[in-house]
């Protein structure tokens, strides 16, 4: 579903060349819950960037879902955004004037229907748990309610990937396990999820982990036991139970 | 609901997101405005009046005035020159065509009138039998002079309405007698009412008597003021303009390249001078307020680019979720149009009120056209496309992935 091949990027300023990406190669099939991690200046937001056609390689391959985006336009990635991906920040990025399900209706304001989206808004905030909260505004919202609706607006326009950049970073551990738990039950639906972190716990949750190093792929394996989110709320709450923890 | 639309919508959401901002924008070009629409309103209201005025006096005048000063209204004091004369009126009815009437004018200010214990001063003009048909002033009382009173040197009168009032107060003065000078007269008409002329003459403070009698028993002096035509076909009286000046300029003896030792004028002539009188101003007024309209814009375009800079993560967030560079643009181009629209709204609004509230204390005349909304509406897409392109341009090109960095 993603095709990553041999991808470059370099920035010049003046007779100085920086290479960001050196040539990474890698492949995602539908379903996959794939983790990037690497240290800071490995390269991960350029790929992550270029990943949710944001930015364009310098040279190299990348097709999503059939489509070469590697030399696209404007108006394509634009659509391909619209249509195929789903964004998740670190810091949400929700607009604080309007409501959680206006929130989440923003994708179709840049679709091409007619449709505002009003009924599938609803349904997606109730999938994250807010139904209950569709009226509120994000200033009236937890951190994690936040995160929860921007997860919501992701997934509203039903994209084939849904990439999330550090989306635990600004969180608590509760609150960062309920994020990933609704990751994880993402991919058992069968949704293709790629997470970019530093956060090794945060990692241990995805199917596979792709480690960038100096612009390069330097790892990309199975994790062997990806780590249960549901069962680490579950020993949070028993901790909780008991007093806190010692 | 189509895309074009919704991107409108959120440019008024965002515009009533932060109303302060809005205002600031909106403010200079609800001045600007404003100002556009009190100077187009008050033109268009003068112009109005102006074309009222020749109207009345009627398209088929042509005054001849003595002396070659291009006086547009009426003179303000007596002149003394001695270029027209009672033999140049003949030569005139004589030789050119397309006459219909025609009278000599002679007048004087400053006459004391006399009935009983009562007396005014006012204004005396000799005229001949025809001057009420020509300058259509019609009379109300009696009648007008006629022919003979002119032959007999007559002493009679036609009174104006104001001063038969002040004279006579509520009696007929018809038949009644007057003194002038020396002289006893006999009042024979009285105007009916007329008011006061835009040039500021007062039509109803006069006496009119016969030409003969003025030049002969009252002024001494055989020269005219004037010469009064009225022409048979009203779009033939330019060429009867020029046979006239030809006729005079042969009679006075002017060499060719001299000047005129008199003015005539058609009634075009008095239109132009008027709208070109007011027109200047108007064109003044009209540039300050486009200077007003030009500071509104740079506000508009300062508050933008401030904005952009501010709303860059706003921006960013849209085009992640699959806003065009275009849609962006499209944004905030609309904002600029929607608040230059809106304060041209009120500024237009605001500009008729002045206009209306001028015109009612009698320091201008108004009139409500549809030509200030739609030069208000022109201006202000204009100042929007103008100033707002910049800082939507600056608007579409913020890369996501930088306003989005942690």
């Amino acid at each position: 579903m993603i095709e990553v091949e041999n991808l470059t990027k370099q920035y010049a300023k003046g007779a100085v060349v920086t290479v960001v990406l050196a040539g990474v190669s890698f492949r995602v099939a539908k379903g996959e819950f794939v983790a990037i991690m690497g240290a800071s200046g490995a390269g991960k937001s350029t790929l992550m960037n270029i990943l949710g056609g944001l930015d364009t390689p310098t040279s190299g391959t990348y097709r999503l879902d059939g489509l070469d985006l590697a030399r696209a336009g404007d108006d394509e990635l634009s659509r391909v955004r619209n249509t195929k991906i789903g964004f998740v920040f670190q810091q949400f990025y929700l607009l604080d004037r309007i409501d959680a399900v206006t929130n989440v209706m923003l994708p179709f304001i840049y679709a091409d229907g007619n449709a505002d989206g009003a009924a599938l808004a609803g349904k997606a905030l109730a999938a994250v748990g807010l139904g209950g909260r569709a009226r509120h505004r994000p200033s009236e919202l937890s951190g994690g309610e936040q995160q929860r609706v921007a997860i919501a607006r992701a997934l509203v326009t039903d994209p084939v990937l849904l990439l999330a950049d550090e989306p635990t970073g600004n969180l608590d551990t509760r609150n960062g396990l309920e994020v990933l738990a609704i990751f994880q039950r993402l991919h058992r639906e069968g949704r293709t999820l790629i997470v970019v972190t530093h956060d090794r716990a945060v990692a241990d949750h995805a199917s596979r982990l792709i480690v960038l190093n100096d612009g390069r792929v330097s790892a990309d394996e199975p994790v062997a036991q990806p780590r249960d989110a549901e069962a680490g709320l579950r020993r949070l709450e028993a901790e909780a139970a008991a007093g806190g923890p010692a | 609901m189509t895309r074009t639309l919704r991107l409108f919508r959120q440019a008024i959401a965002a515009l009533l997101s932060n109303p302060l901002r809005s205002f600031l924008m909106m403010i200079g070009i609800v001045i600007g405005v404003a100002s556009l629409t009190t100077v187009i309103c008050i033109a268009q209201g003068t112009r109005a009046r102006i074309m009222e005025m020749v109207a009345k006096q009627g398209w088929d005048l042509i005054m001849i005035r003595a002396g070659g000063a291009k006086q547009v209204f009426a003179p303000t004091t007596d002149r003394t020159i001695a270029s027209l004369v009672e033999a140049d009126e003949q030569a005139i009815e004589n030789s050119v065509g397309n006459i219909r009437y025609i009278s000599s004018v002679q007048n004087q200010r400053g006459w004391e009138v006399i009935n009983g214990a009562t007396s005014v001063k006012t204004r005396i003009f000799g005229v001949g039998p025809t001057w009420h048909q020509i300058r259509r002033r019609p009379v109300e009382k009696g009648e007008f002079i006629a022919e003979g009173d002119l032959v007999n040197m007559a002493r009679v009168a036609v009174l104006g309405f104001r001063t038969a009032k002040l004279l006579f107060g509520g009696t007929d003065p018809v038949g009644q007698t007057i003194r002038i000078g020396k002289d006893a007269f006999q009042v024979k008409g009285v105007f009916a009412e007329a008011g006061i002329t835009p040039g500021g003459d007062d039509w109803d403070d006069r006496i009119v008597l016969p030409l003969t009698t003025t030049a002969r028993r009252l002024f001494g002096r055989p020269y005219l003021e004037q010469i009064v035509v009225q022409v048979r076909n009203p779009r033939a009286l330019p060429r009867t303009v020029d046979e006239i000046t030809k006729l005079l300029r042969e009679r006075h003896a002017i060499r060719p390249g001299a000047e005129d030792d008199f003015f005539v004028r058609g009634p075009q002539d008095v239109k132009e001078a008027a709208l070109a009188t007011s027109s200047t101003l108007t064109t003044l007024l009209i540039a300050l307020s486009a200077i007003a309209l030009v500071a509104g814009g740079v506000v508009i375009m300062n508050l933008m680019l401030i904005s952009v800079s501010q709303r860059a993560r706003e921006i960013g967030l849209r085009r992640t979720a699959g806003a065009r560079q275009r849609d962006i643009l499209v944004q905030f181009l609309f904002e600029a149009l929607a608040v230059t629209l809106a304060g041209g709204f009120l500024g237009a609004a605001a500009g008729v009120i002045a206009a209306t509230l001028l015109a009612r204390t009698g320091v201008a005349t108004s009139a409500l056209t549809w030509l200030p909304f739609a030069m208000s509406i022109v201006a202000c897409s204009v100042v929007a496309l103008g100033f707002g392109l910049y800082p939507a341009r600056k608007a579409s090109r913020v890369d996501p992935a930088v306003a989005l960095r942690k």
